[in-house]
């Protein structure tokens, strides 16, 4: 068999695979938010009204529901993000750290980021209980009283956005673990001539050569944190209220529950995808060199 | 044996001092509060599901902690039945994906790794991986009626199809990166000798990315398991994996905690594990490629 043969034989069947269900699907959903489709009924073309309809354009009111939802997604596309980041380089500073027990630890604090989303939401339903979770019970013996997580807006927010800060800061720790475990360790030996600041050799050293991996890591994160629906599913099912419902959510809603207005719900997941392509674009661009 | 080797300066004492600093001390004590945060919402759930019984709760699990195992019956015992579907369904559809997943992704990254297309093999890799990114909702809702026309609803291939479709990325970029770091001359020399592409793929290079392979069909398993959304939609009745059942814990008798954290902890314990198996490819995996572990 000749070499130029083989090597489509190779790659063929998943270029095929992503073009049927990944770049179908795409395009098919492109032509559903064209439509004003419905289940159970006739869809009919309609241009870009239901678009026109989520953003307000033209004589249309702007859609107060993908506002408000995106708004909540804006809050964990930044608080979430920028937490994960925070906590995660700080907890792989601890970690980088020749001392013992430090390894069989590290194996334990990545535990969180494999168990499935649907069933933190549950777990979180229970530590967050306002009467008898434990997270309350602990601010009240700090002196710090209870907070009521499902009630009040802006503790709903927080109480989803702690539950996934709590799983991917192990992804934000492990990976930028992985790029301070790669600085020379002379570059430190030659600074503690100048310095015994722990501060400073983090501010000079250890940040400038990990902020590749923290800029990828950040990227990542926020497409991820865009994407976020199983957590508030099963921890607040978006509420008080909507408060609490993603951006996502809210699509899912609108296309998969009660009515199922499949155009608009395309319509509104659509405009996501316009940021997911923006996002990864960057992505790919700062990453491909890699894979030449 | 190079991690054995890396491992070492981590266990021996770095300063020839006897007794640890107090710098040290703080950081080990730093390192335990860090880990104390991460597994006790594990521990609190485990306690609980051994506590039928809810009462009012103390700062102190432990407190009027009186075990049972009434939970663990009722889900494996009167509820059993509809448990033990749900997990087969989930492991069959887990599988299936993986399989189909970790085939052409070896098979791409294979490829990737060895020839140059004329599209540019960063860009191909790129295309498979950007997949990744786009919000599932956007395929999902075609998915339903694709599905619907294509009589793949509630069904074991329906539910394949969807999970190895987003699993595939994992395991195109991990095999690809494995494959590229594997030293050239053994494919040339196999070629060589007479053999051909595919000879040399599968008796030459297919043996020697076994830890790979293995990273990739847990790091597959582990995310198809844990699929909610698609699920929710796709395979609601026959067909409906474990989450299913967590997400709907609520409506069998209320919300209660012991229950609910059974459940909880019957869905993360196999990824969780699996996860703790392939440590080293984690970074590379989930980073796609972009920071190596």
């Amino acid at each position: 068999m000749s070499n130029s043969r083989a090597k489509y034989l190779f790659l063929m069947p998943g270029v095929c695979w992503i073009l049927a269900f990944t770049l179908f699907p795409l395009v098919y959903s492109f032509g559903l938010s064209l439509t004003n489709y419905r289940l159970g009924k006739n869809p009919k073309y309609i241009g870009f009204e239901n678009y026109a309809e989520i953003l307000g354009i033209g004589d249309e009111k702007v859609d107060k529901k993908a506002v408000s939802t995106a708004s909540f997604s804006a809050f964990l596309f930044l608080g979430s993000t920028a937490a994960t980041l925070i906590f995660g380089t700080f907890v792989a500073w601890v970690f980088n750290h020749n001392l013992p027990f430090l390894r069989q630890m590290r194996a334990i604090i990545t535990m969180p980021l494999f168990a499935a989303p649907i069933a933190l939401g549950w777990l979180g339903v229970v530590l967050f209980n306002e009467q008898s979770g434990p997270i309350n019970n602990v601010l009240e013996g700090l002196g710090l009283g209870r907070v009521n997580w499902f009630i009040e807006p802006m503790p709903a927010r927080f109480a989803v956005m702690f539950t996934d800060v709590w799983q991917w800061t192990p992804f934000v720790f492990i990976v930028v673990l992985a790029a301070m475990q790669s600085v020379p360790d002379d570059l430190y030996e030659s600074a503690r001539l100048d310095t015994k600041s722990n501060w400073v050799l983090f501010r000079s050293i250890t940040f400038p050569m990990i902020a590749p991996a923290l800029g990828t890591v950040m990227l990542l994160r926020m497409v991820e944190s865009l994407k976020i629906i199983d957590i508030p599913y099963s921890l607040t099912r978006g509420g008080p209220g909507s408060v609490t419902q993603t951006y996502v959510y809210y699509a899912y809603e609108k296309g998969l529950v009660g009515s199922f207005q499949l155009g608009e719900a395309a319509a509104l997941a659509y405009l996501m995808v316009v940021v997911a392509i923006v996002v990864s674009s960057i992505y790919f661009y700062r990453v491909r060199e890699r894979f030449a | 044996m190079a991690a054995e080797t890396n491992s070492l300066p981590l266990t021996a004492p770095q300063s020839p001092k006897a007794r640890a600093s107090f710098g040290d001390r703080l950081i080990v004590a730093l390192a335990i509060i860090c880990t104390f945060i991460a597994f006790s919402p594990f521990a609190y759930a485990i306690l609980t599901s051994f506590k039928s019984q809810w009462k009012d709760g103390s700062i102190i699990p432990f407190v009027q902690f009186e075990p049972d195992l009434q939970n663990w019956q009722t889900e494996f015992g009167s509820g059993g039945p509809e448990t033990f579907k749900a997990l087969r369904n989930s492991t069959l559809i887990s599988l299936g994906a993986t399989l189909v997943a970790t085939t052409l992704g070896t098979l791409a990254g294979y490829g990737l790794a060895r020839f140059k297309y004329g599209v540019g093999n960063r860009n191909l890799v790129s295309w498979f991986l950007s997949q990744r990114f786009l919000p599932p909702v956007a395929t999902l809702i075609p998915f339903v009626l694709m599905f619907r026309d294509l009589k793949l609803l509630d069904t074991l291939p329906g539910m394949v199809i969807v999970n190895a479709t987003f699993t595939l990325p994992f395991a195109v970029l991990i095999m690809r990166d494995y494959f590229a770091d594997l030293p050239p001359e053994m494919r040339e020399a196999a070629l060589v000798d007479g053999a051909g592409e595919f000879t040399t793929f599968l008796r030459i290079a297919l043996p020697l990315a076994r830890p790979a392979l293995v990273a990739s069909t847990l790091i597959c398993f582990a995310f198809a398991w844990n699929e909610f959304l698609f699920a929710s939609v796709l395979a609601n009745r026959d067909w409906k994996p474990y989450p299913m059942l967590v997400a709907g814990s609520d409506t069998v008798r209320g919300i209660d905690f012991g229950f609910v954290t059974t459940r909880m902890l019957i869905a993360v314990t196999a990824p969780v594990i699996l996860s703790l198996m392939v440590q080293r490819f984690i970074v590379r995996g989930l980073t796609f490629g972009a920071v190596k572990g």
